[in-house]
This record gives structure tokens, sequence and C-alpha cells, in this order.
């Protein structure tokens, strides 16, 4: 199913404040290389690099040493259209509802394909689209004032105020922080559909391994500004010895697998996800009847 | 080229830089004190020796203190069009005002003499020496130590009613909250840059478009900026903060001899740039 590498990431350093007493080098020697309408997870803890990292992907920030190439785009050059990079890779900033401005919920995702200098009648099928996207009724909520949202509506208004660019990569730094569980799900399937049914590339920071286990189709490590591990979610959470020595947080239903394990239970870790778990589980319950009935 | 958002770079109020030097650990209070008294007889001063030796000393004070010089001269960085502007300012309409010496140049009101040369060059020396004062005094003492100094200092007010406590509080909040601004700023241009938003590269005359460009950063700023306000409220009033309490301080500062001394000399230099005639 992937397609051609879309972002390929090779050997990039970054130092924050140079040349001031502050200096702090936040990236060392990172690479990855991720392909089109995969959805990549990065994980590690905070400190890691990971903020920096994605903020090069749309040339927030521009690499000082190594290369970041976005769609056949060489961003370590000087002269780049960084308008269209931007059109390109849409980026959601950590508490990304911060940042609407305008008093009605249409206005503020119409801001960008304005800024685009699309005509009127595009850019309301774009908001018209976005809105849908997210799963916010364009014609009931359009005209709402933003200020009277919830916190999970307002997010979701942020994320159709990105995706009224119509970027070809999606990325996300911690999509889920602060949302409350049902609001939380409604995202993660948001996301989920643009990266199947849309064929969206997906790029998500988090720190939610359940989330991780959920959507990813491949997990990249970062630790002291550098990439340390990548796989597939499965690769990830069964190697036991990785996740200790970079202290990788799993999804519950791997510990569960992993104690399962240790009390000398035949179970298969890599089955994690909630349903498969459960299904382990069950085996491991009706073995244990099993043998009970038979001493 | 990266530094296109780094704002955070330029901001060094509310920053302290512990290098633990000499002039880290003197007392706070003298420090603010010696401070104010050299920066009034900088800023009274009007000779060109007087302001050289005011500069040569703001130069030594952030060698004593090892604070890097660079980081001082990049306070400075942003203030050179005001003080290029104010230069030219002076230079055109002051003649008339500070017309003694030798005049240079006359045409209809603008008038040139060696004094106003005199105001522009000594002011824009004088701009100079105080930012790296103040860089000093708030690089080598924290939010804190400065509070506590502005409010002993200030004390003697309270005898007249004068809410010595609660300008220092607000003082240290403002202060405080000046590089988090900077940093959430700096978060919002990303924010809105990564929909579309330019900002700055519209033609300079057009300043309604310029100002325009500014409202996705401005709005969300303030709503940002009410709910810390509130936030802190909060967490002040959970800790029993109540207005207008006699409250008593967790340090107690205790001035040294080395204190005494360096209030003495900052005196004495104070002294010498007020009142000693100097020839040029």
């Amino acid at each position: 199913m992937p397609g051609k590498p879309i972002l390929e990431i090779e050997n990039l350093f970054h130092t924050y404040m140079k040349g001031t007493p502050m200096e702090h080098e936040a990236l060392k020697g990172t690479s990855m290389v991720i392909s089109e309408g995969e959805c990549i997870a990065i994980i590690g803890h905070t400190g890691s690099g990971k903020s920096t990292l994605i903020q090069h992907f749309n040339g927030l920030i521009r690499p000082d040493s190594g290369k970041v190439i976005v769609d056949g785009v060489d961003l370590s050059k000087k002269r780049i259209d960084i308008k269209a990079l931007r059109r390109k890779v849409g980026l959601v900033f950590q508490n990304p509802e911060d940042q609407i401005f305008e008093k009605l919920i249409g206005d503020d995702v119409a801001y960008g394909p304005f800024k685009l200098g699309l005509p009127l009648k595009e850019v309301r099928e774009r908001v018209k689209w976005a809105m849908d996207m997210v799963g916010l009724n364009f014609e009931v909520m359009k005209d709402r004032q933003t200020f009277a949202l919830s916190g999970g509506q307002k997010r979701k208004v942020a994320l159709a105020g990105i995706l009224a660019l119509q970027p070809k990569i999606l990325v996300l730094d911690e999509p889920t922080a602060g949302l409350d569980p049902r609001s939380r799900n409604e995202l993660l399937d948001k996301i989920k559909y643009l990266n199947k049914m849309e064929n969206l590339t997906v790029i998500f920071v988090s720190h939610n391994m359940e989330e991780v286990a959920y959507l990813a189709d491949r997990v990249y490590v970062m630790a002291n500004g550098s990439d340390v591990l990548s796989g597939t979610p499965e690769e990830i959470f069964t190697d036991k010895e990785k996740l200790q020595d970079y202290q990788i947080g799993t999804p519950e239903t791997v510990q569960i697998l992993y104690r399962l394990k240790d009390m000398g239970y035949n179970v298969d870790i890599a089955a994690f996800t909630i349903s498969e778990a459960a299904n382990e589980i069950i085996k491991v319950l009706a073995n244990g009847k099993g043998e009970n009935h038979g001493e | 080229m990266a530094s296109e958002f780094e704002l955070s770079r330029n901001i060094t109020i509310g920053q302290y830089i512990p290098t633990g030097s000499f002039i880290h650990r003197l007392d706070p209070r003298v420090k603010l004190f010696v401070f104010t008294i050299l920066v009034i007889a900088i800023a009274l001063n009007t000779s060109y020796i007087g302001n050289i030796i005011g500069l040569l000393l703001s130069i030594y004070l952030f060698l004593v203190s090892k604070i890097p010089i660079s980081y001082g001269l990049s306070g400075i960085k942003p203030a050179i069009p005001f003080i290029i502007i104010l230069g030219v300012l002076q230079l055109i309409f002051q003649g008339n005002v500070f017309s003694g010496g030798t005049v240079f140049f006359k045409y209809g009101f603008i008038l040139i003499t060696s004094e106003s040369i005199r105001l522009v060059i000594v002011s824009a020396i004088r701009f100079v020496e105080i930012i790296l004062l103040s860089s000093v005094l708030t690089l080598s003492t924290s939010t804190t130590e400065l509070t506590h100094a502005i409010q002993s200092l200030l004390s003697p007010l309270k005898k007249v009613k004068f809410p010595v406590h609660e300008i220092s509080l607000i003082i240290t909040i403002a202060i405080r909250f000046v590089p988090t601004f900077a940093i959430e700023m700096e978060k919002m241009m990303k924010a809105q840059a990564s929909r579309g938003a330019d900002f700055g590269s519209g033609e300079w005359w057009r300043i309604i478009q310029r100002t325009k460009d500014m409202f996705p950063i401005i709005i969300p700023l303030f709503t940002i900026a009410l709910s810390r306000a509130e936030d802190l409220i909060l967490a002040m009033e959970s800790r029993c903060y109540t207005p207008g309490n006699d409250r008593s301080a967790y340090s107690v500062y205790k001035a040294y001899g080395r204190d005494y001394v360096v209030l003495i000399i900052g005196l004495l230099f104070s002294i010498l740039l007020l009142f000693y005639p100097f020839p040029y």
C-alpha cells in the first residue's frame, strides 16, 4: 500500500538560540523516510526533539544541517516557495483551539483558503468539505460563535481550518491532549478516516500508546534528539528489551499480555488491539478453567 | 535563517543567567539602588567624557558579572532604529533649543550647532549605557530578588499608605510574564503561518493591511492572557493570598561589607557624573 516517499529526513541537526548562553541542541542527526499514504506516530519523552522535528516539515524551522525533502522539494535550499510548502503540509499545533480568532466558525475555517487567494465559491466548497470531514455540519455550524464552543468542538474547528488548505500531509502535535474520552475517540476516528479514505499522509506526535496502537502504520521513537527505533507498532511493543532501554510506554493491553506471559500463560503479545487482546484473555481463562477441571 | 520566529531570543528582560559572579552575590537592594542612582546620573550628564566614563563602567560591570557581552549587545539591536530616528529628529528640531556653541548649518528653522550635535551623540551613548546597565541588573538578579529589592526600597512609603506590596507584586507579575508571552506569541505566529498567514511581507506603506495581518496573533494572545490571568488568580487564592495582609518573606537579605563598598563606589560615581565639571 505505501507509495513513493513523500517526506525524507536525512541526518538533521538543529540548535535553538544559537550564539546565546541559552544555546540548546534539540536535534542531533535524525533521519526518517515516510511514504505517501502512511500513518506515522512519533513518540518519545519530553525534550526528545519531537516538536522541533515536526516544525521542520512545513519550513517553520529550516535545517541547520542535514536534509529535509518534502515531495521532492529540498528545504535546505534557500529559495523555495514556502507558501506552497505550507499548503502541502498542514501542521496542527498542540492545543490548536488557541489559534481561533474569528467570531464565527465558518470565517475561521475560511481564513486559510482566503489567504491562498481562492475565489469565494471555492473557499465555500473547501470550508464545507473541511467541516464535513471533522463532523461539523456546515449549514448548522458555520454561523455559530467560536467562543461558545466546547473544547472538543473548538479543536475540530481548528483542525478544519488546516484541512481547508487541502494538504497532502497532515502533521498533528498531540492531537487528543486534554480532550474528554468521547471527543478523543471521535477525533481519532476522523484522523483514521482522513488517512484511509482520503489518502492523506498523517504524521502525529503522541504520548498515548493506545492511540499509537490504534492509528499508526509505523512508529518512530525519538530520544535525545535523534531517532533511535522504528517499526510497526507490533515490532515496537513486542521488543521488551528496547521498551525498557528507552522507557517507552505501552498500551495497557500490552502490559496485561506481558504480565500474563510472565505468569506462564501462552499469550501472543502482538495481539494488542482491544478485541484481539480480549480474545487472548478469554483463551487463557478458558484454558485455566479446563486445567482446574482436569485436576 | 532559522530564527524567523525565534522571538524569545531577543528578549533579555526577565531572564536570569546564573554565573555566580560577584555581582550576582550582591544584595539585590544595593544593586537596585546603585542602578537607580547611576541611571539618574547618566541621564543628567551631558558631557562627552562623562558619558564615555559611564559607557566604560557599564561594559566593566558586564565583564565582572561574567555574562557574555554579546548577550547585552543583542538587547541593543532592536533599539537601534529608535536611536537613529531619535538622533535625526534631535538633529533637525533641537538646534533652536540647544543653540549654544558654534553654528554649523542654518536653513529656515533647521539649525545645527555644536551643542545640538553633542545632544545627539550623548543621547545615543546614554541609550546604550542604560540598556547595558539594565541588562546587567536583570540578567544577574532573579525576579524574586528584584521584587524583594523593590519592596524594601519602597517600604518607607508605607507610612503614607502607599500600596508597596501590591505595586511590587504587579511589577513581578508583569516581568515574569514577558518571556511567557513571547513564547506564546512565537507559537501563535507559527500556528497562523501554518495556515497561510504572513507577517510583515506587505509593503510598509499599507499600514492598515499590515495591522490587519496582526489580528490573527493579537486576538488569540489576548484570550490567552486573560485565561492565564484567571488561572493565576485561582492559584494565588488557593494558596490563601489575601491582598493587604502583612506577610513575612521566605528569604531575608543581609547586607555584608562588600555591599557597603559597592554602595559607596556607586554613590561616588554618581556624584562624579552629576557634579564634576567635565571640560568636554
